[in-house]
């Protein structure tokens, strides 16, 4: 009964079997971008039962906002991140969250999160620590607080007792570092 | 320029990243609508996060995508729905079809019974008329067999003509009575009657002077319209005299003198 699902398909496909409600679509976006989202969500929220109820939420939203998606204004992915972006904030500023990562910090020191953390960099260790190596780590850790740690880049500006202006062009730079590597 | 110093105020990053409020989101849109060079950037900025985040994968745990999907296909019922659906077209379309029927079959039943109830009002109209004409024959064969009875009458010397007229009491009354004097018949010409009609509680009673003897030959009504013309009454052998009195309803076992409103003797 069930057709051939694709591994992966052109985003003109993927937009417009989206926008006609045709199921099959959500797999193939699964199969392409699970992960990228999955990285995201999951250096944002580090409980990992959570990170995974997250990415769940962002593919039903992904399913259900479809008719919301406008190409003119971006890339799938980009719409796509932002759903899931947007899930970690609101999860980040709930109480319940803030309560369980405060039970954890009483009950763990910080090597636990740390230790976490290595965990579930363990899968693309090797990768990244290129992209570390390439990026000059000013650059990378303000781009990094907004891109994988949920924070505002206002926030990221207080934190790191840097004027906003100066925030924004390093995330610029770190960007067009980016590009050069990829582009 | 413009687009130059746009692309490089570091706005097109935050854009990309959801860094930036309503209002800023819809001027970096309106940019991208109105540069293609903007457009261009904004695209390259895109692309390179899409990398960064595709070389950042992190694999979910496996049978994740099953979960999800069965949650969506548990929510969301559009292919099924669409399977449906031109079925349900027809569907629509029988049941409107249904309706029309519906309605064309109330106006043809309508009709029909308005027709119906017209043929029973014809049907008991003529029924009245077939009556009345069943009675007009009847009477007018009945007038046929007593105008007959009355011509025969000639040819038999045995039947006797008396004119009985009026008295004091009303002097312009009088009728006429055959007798039959061999068979005993006697009878009253109702259409040479002229009695006034009598009311319910009294009856003309015919009686027979019988050698000075009042006998009693029956009684009788007169209406305004006599649907015969030959009245049977009681038969006798023998009579001098024909006498109509006014009695109580049912007659009197003797005449009342004073209401006797005519008479006429027997010629011999």
């Amino acid at each position: 009964m069930a057709p051939k699902i694709a591994a992966n398909l052109p985003e003109e496909e993927l937009i417009s079997k989206l926008k006609s409600r045709d199921t099959t679509v959500i797999q193939v976006l699964y199969n392409m971008y699970s992960g990228a989202l999955f990285g995201v969500i999951s250096r944002t929220i580090q409980q990992t039962v959570v990170a995974e109820d997250l990415l769940q939420e962002t593919f039903i939203k992904i399913w259900n906002a479809a008719d919301s998606y406008d190409s003119s204004k971006g890339h799938l992915f980009t719409w796509m991140m932002r759903i899931a972006h947007n899930l970690c904030i609101d999860k980040l500023r709930s109480k319940d969250y803030k309560n369980s990562i405060k039970n954890q910090d009483l009950e763990n020191n910080v090597d636990f999160i740390d230790e976490q953390k290595e965990v579930t960099f363990n899968a693309d260790l090797l990768g990244l620590k290129d992209m570390v190596n390439a990026l000059k780590p000013e650059l990378h850790s303000v781009l990094n607080m907004v891109y994988f740690k949920g924070y505002t880049h206002v926030e990221a500006a207080e934190e790191l007792h840097l004027p906003v202006g100066t925030v924004k062009t390093r995330i610029r730079m770190a960007i067009i570092e980016l590009r050069k590597h990829f582009n | 320029m413009e687009a130059k110093n746009y692309i490089e105020s570091g706005k097109l990053e935050l854009y990309v990243l959801g860094q930036l409020e309503a209002e800023e989101q819809i001027e970096v849109e309106k940019m991208i609508a109105k540069y293609p060079e903007v457009k261009q950037e904004v695209d390259a900025i895109e692309f390179a996060m899409e990398q960064y985040a595709l070389y950042h994968a992190i694999p979910p745990p496996p049978d994740m995508d099953r979960m999800i999907l069965d949650e969506i296909r548990k929510t969301t019922l559009p292919l099924k729905v669409s399977i449906y659906e031109p079925k349900i077209k027809k569907l629509r379309i029988a049941l409107v079809a249904c309706a029309a029927l519906l309605v064309l079959s109330l106006v043809a039943l309508y009709s029909t019974y308005d027709k119906l109830n017209n043929a029973k009002d014809q049907i008991v109209s003529l029924n009245l008329e077939k009556e009345k004409f069943t009675t007009t024959v009847t009477f007018m064969k009945q007038t046929n067999a007593d105008l007959q009875k009355i011509a025969n009458m000639r040819d038999d010397p045995d039947w006797k003509t008396v004119k009985l007229s009026g008295t004091k009491m009303d002097p312009k009354a009088k009728m006429v009575v055959y007798w039959h004097v061999t068979g005993k018949h006697v009878l009253m010409d109702l259409s040479k009657l002229n009695l006034p009609v009598n009311d319910q509680e009294h009856q003309y009673q015919l009686w027979a002077l019988v050698n000075g003897k009042p006998v009693d030959l029956g009684v009788f009504d007169v209406k305004p319209d006599a649907s015969q013309i030959l009245a049977n009454m009681k038969g006798i052998a023998s009579a001098q005299t024909f006498a109509v009195t006014l009695e109580k309803r049912g007659g009197s076992s003797s005449p009342t003198m004073n209401q006797m409103i005519v008479a006429g003797n027997v010629s011999i």
